[in-house]
């Protein structure tokens, strides 16, 4: 059944990734291919390889337990959270946060977790900024 | 150029200080991320990319330390196969099986010495393969158009897709999948925005680096979190020593597994896995009853590291003749080529001959620095095991972080960054290959832009994809490679699962 769910979302993007190719406004100033073959191409594979898991799907998948899905949750808000702030807090600040939310995820104490966390983003922020030149943001805060 | 003349100018290459100061260090990064279960060669050679970039390296220096991190890696996914029964890598799931056997019967040192040298034999032998190999097929390729090139490309993604997973129609769509991420961006000819639906960002195409990490690195954090992986063990290493007559009955196993493990390692898509795996039954069948393979016997040891070893070498052929990369690791050395301003590709060879001959001759070091470097490590290596992982997948996190925003400093790239985690992540639970996505994104500019090409000489003609020999034999190959999933059901073999090679 999730195999038939995944081959219906994948026929569905390479239905609209095709049209959206159809769209698309071409110059007469181009090669005689132009730029809308080759996504053609691509979504008649995808679109057939969909098609295969609809009608011959694997068996179901083994799904972590359902407790699992709001701690994934959690982790890739954290990670958008943390696309969001790390200008505006800094690498040190916004990388000590997600490197403590984690070690708590699997099983630290928080002052342990902070007090490493903490510890290894500014040897990395320096390692990297002083040794390596990697630009890495400072943060409104501080900087 | 005179091969020897090539060689001994890559020596002045990779002999230089700061080279060979990358060799080690490749060496020694490569071997910790084999040791250490979870992080695989992929996530660690797309996490220092970033890093070539920052330290503006030479496209040599930069091959050179990927490098040597890939084939790092396949030596040190051995050490806790052998001591823990946890293979590092999936290329050392084979050798876990006498490896362990034989650690319990308190052989350890023998079977860790074992690797050590196999790994260094057959890196060896692959990298006289590679030089002698190489060459004659860029020669051979040299000659390719446009047509060529589009075939080639069909070729290397059939194979992969046969070979990369368990079910053909996931892996093409996966390949699929990742030839979509790459048309997003500016069109190669006609410089209109394809799939930006207006967002700025995505003008100049997602960087593969971001889709890598996202991909491997930060999915992997995620099956760790799932699992909850068990934290620190420890175990015991004793003294590693080898005997002369242990080494002289299994040198032949090392030399069979070396040629078996190079050949496979030159085919798109069958990497240091599988390269293992047909090694170890092989010398099984070869060998017969007498050897007690599978109860810890010291070539069941030597049969896979050598192969995994070789294959590694062997991967690089297509890689640098051809520029057709045949796994993710090598996908990425590819996209790190390309942006460094170096087309991989038979031209390579008179073109920067300075990073073939440089990289061939800092993998003879690179070989010699492990066997070295490695065996008086080994219990610095496994202490690194007990590193929890509380602190380690949030640190592994935390690089992935730096990486991806050191690649554009652009904050935008830690969204993608974080999707393409959760796609990783689902397509890891749904048996769908990884690598194939990764080519595809690499790959499918070559190959749009020489579809079209071939279209313009022949002024929109189909028929001349099909018009020479070369490209009518690349064809046939690529349909035999996709029924070749068949055949090999048909034998009655399963599949080995997931390459992540």
């Amino acid at each position: 059944m999730t195999d038939r769910i995944v081959g219906l979302v994948l026929l569905l993007l390479a239905i609209g990734y095709a049209l959206e190719a159809a769209r698309m406004e071409v110059s007469f100033f181009t090669d005689p291919l132009g730029p809308r073959p080759f996504p053609y191409i691509i979504a008649v594979l995808v679109g057939l390889s969909s098609l295969w898991l609809i009608a011959r799907p694997d068996p179901e998948p083994a799904w972590p337990p359902r407790r699992f899905w709001p701690v994934l949750g959690l982790v890739l808000l954290s990670l958008v959270a943390y696309a969001y702030l790390v200008v505006p807090l800094g690498f040190v600040l916004a990388t000590t946060l997600e490197m403590t939310l984690l070690s708590r995820l699997f099983g630290a104490r928080l002052r342990t977790g902070f007090l490493s966390a903490l510890a290894f983003s500014l040897g990395v922020y320096f390692l990297f900024t002083k040794a390596l030149g990697v630009g890495l943001p400072a943060g409104r805060i501080f900087g | 150029m005179d091969i020897l003349q090539a060689l001994l100018n890559g020596f002045g290459v990779a002999l230089a200080p700061v080279n060979l100061l990358l060799v080690l260090l490749g060496c020694l990064v490569g071997t910790l991320i084999g040791v250490l279960p979870g992080i695989g060669p992929i996530s660690g050679v797309a996490l220092l990319v970033p890093l070539t970039f920052a330290l503006k390296l030479p496209p040599e220096s930069a091959l050179i330390l990927l490098a040597g991190i890939y084939y790092g890696a396949m030596y040190g996914g051995s050490t806790t196969s052998i001591l823990l029964n946890i293979p590092g890598e999936t290329s050392s799931v084979v050798t876990a099986i006498d490896g362990h056997k034989l650690a319990k019967q308190g052989k350890a040192g023998p079977a860790l010495a074992m690797a050590a040298w196999g790994s260094f034999i057959a890196g060896t032998l692959s990298v006289l393969g590679l030089m002698t190999l190489g060459p004659l097929l860029a020669q051979w390729a040299i000659r390719f158009g446009p047509a060529e090139y589009f075939a080639l490309m069909v070729f290397g993604f059939s194979t992969l897709s046969a070979l990369a997973g368990k079910n053909l129609f996931k892996a093409l769509a996966a390949t699929g999948f990742g030839l979509m991420l790459a048309t997003v961006g500016q069109d190669p000819q006609s410089g209109i925005a394809r799939y930006t639906f207006g967002v700025m960002q995505l003008e100049d195409g997602m960087d593969f680096l971001v889709v890598a990490i996202g991909l491997f690195a930060v999915s992997e954090v995620l099956v760790f979190l799932e699992e909850k992986a068990p934290g620190a063990v420890q175990a015991q290493v004793g003294r590693i020593y080898l005997s002369l007559r242990d080494f002289l009955s299994s040198l032949g196993t090392i030399l069979r597994s070396s040629v078996i493990g190079f050949l496979i390692g030159i085919l798109p898509g069958a990497g240091a896995s599988i390269a293992s795996f047909v090694a170890y039954t092989t010398e099984k069948r070869l060998l017969g009853p007498k050897a007690r393979l599978g109860e810890g016997d010291l070539r069941g040891v030597a049969a896979p590291e050598s192969a995994n070893n070789a294959a590694a070498g062997g991967a690089l052929i297509p890689l640098l003749t051809l520029g057709l990369p045949g796994s993710g690791t090598t996908a990425i050395m590819l996209g790190a080529l390309m942006s460094l301003g170096v087309t991989p590709g038979p031209q390579m060879f008179q073109t920067h001959p300075q990073v073939v001959w440089g990289l061939i001759a800092s993998m003879y070091v690179g070989n010699a620095v492990l066997l070295l470097l490695n065996l008086p490590l080994v219990g610095l290596f496994v202490r690194l095991l007990s590193v929890p992982a509380w602190f380690l997948i949030p640190a592994v996190l935390a690089i992935s972080l730096i990486g991806v925003y050191a690649v554009n400093n652009n904050p935008f790239d830690l969204l993608l960054m974080a999707v393409f985690g959760l796609v990783g992540y689902l397509m890891r639970k749904l048996d769908f290959p990884l690598a194939p996505v990764l080519l595809g994104l690499v790959l499918g500019y070559l190959m749009e832009i020489n579809l079209r090409r071939a279209m313009t000489i022949s002024n929109g003609d189909i028929g001349y994809l099909f018009s020479s020999p070369i490209a009518i034999a690349l064809w046939l190959l690529a349909g035999l490679s996709l029924l070749s999933p068949l055949i090999i059901a048909r034998i009655g073999k399963r599949g080995l699962g997931n390459e992540e090679v």
